[in-house]
């Protein structure tokens, strides 16, 4: 087996990443069910959001910087250059929106909301947005990643002829 | 209280407002930073890369404008559903104008 620092790091990118946009769905159902009893666990799932994506934030943005530009130059010869030059263009910009958004939730959870309907579907709005655009994140990251791989196998077949 | 007559407090309005920017900044940030390279090598001169950089812009927007909006008496007065409807908007036209600049650019 050979595990490498790079895969260590892309991997745990991705579970944070995951973890961050699973900890908004439960602010959204938490919020959905907004009562003086589940006030303070609201507020944990929001800090959790914040922290996951965060983490996947210092991680995506060291591997990133670290090791993604050999994967880059397969992609970009490979037969799917569009995995880099729009899904992960656009991923690794999207994210700092989602990045952005998930510092702003523990902002609005510190409402009421149960005794305020607007900061309610504030809350609501903020985590389905997290959801949203962490889903077609994860999305995007399966497309680079089969850019890669298809890039690879071209390669493999090629030298199989050769 | 029902939602139109519910306020938001101020730093909820402010840093709803501060995210709602942000998230266009960001879309407008990646696009000019590809249509103008002195700007792209001027962003990888101040942290190392240009995407560092742009995180590191988004946060400090983020957070000045959010610091600043909540103390002005501004956002108080704005209508939580419009607030609302910004944000999401700002986030929806945000993140599609990047796939789209991908995509055709």
């Amino acid at each position: 087996m050979n595990v490498t620092s790079s895969d260590v790091i892309l991997l745990a990118h991705a579970t944070f990443g995951v973890l961050g946009t699973v900890a908004a769905v439960w602010v959204f159902v938490e919020a959905l069910n907004a009562r003086e009893q589940n006030a303070q666990r609201t507020r944990v799932a929001a800090w959790a959001v914040a922290l996951f994506l965060s983490g996947a934030w210092i991680l995506g943005g060291y591997w990133y910087l670290r090791f993604y530009p050999a994967e880059r130059a397969l992609i970009l010869n490979g037969p799917w250059p569009f995995a880099h030059s729009v899904f992960m263009e656009t991923k690794e910009h999207l994210f700092l929106m989602t990045l952005i958004l998930a510092f702003y939730l523990p902002i609005v959870v510190r409402e009421q909301l149960q005794a305020n309907p607007a900061a309610r579907k504030m809350a609501m709005c903020v985590a389905m947005l997290i959801v949203i655009t962490g889903l077609a994140i994860e999305g995007a990251g399966a497309v680079i990643d089969h850019g890669v791989k298809v890039a690879l196998l071209r390669a493999a077949a090629m030298g199989a002829v050769k | 209280m029902n939602s139109d007559s519910a306020k938001l407090n101020s730093a909820t309005a402010g840093f709803g407002v501060a995210a709602a920017v942000t998230a266009l900044f960001n879309t407008v940030l990646a696009c000019a930073k590809d249509a103008y390279h002195p700007l792209l090598i001027l962003m990888n001169g101040i942290a190392g890369h240009n995407w560092t950089t742009q995180g590191m812009a988004d946060v400090i927007l983020f957070v000045g404008l959010g610091l600043a909006l909540s103390h002005s008496r501004a956002v108080e007065r704005i209508r939580p559903d419009r607030l609302i409807m910004f944000l999401v908007a700002a986030v929806a036209f945000a993140g599609a104008g990047l796939f789209a600049w991908y995509l055709i650019f």
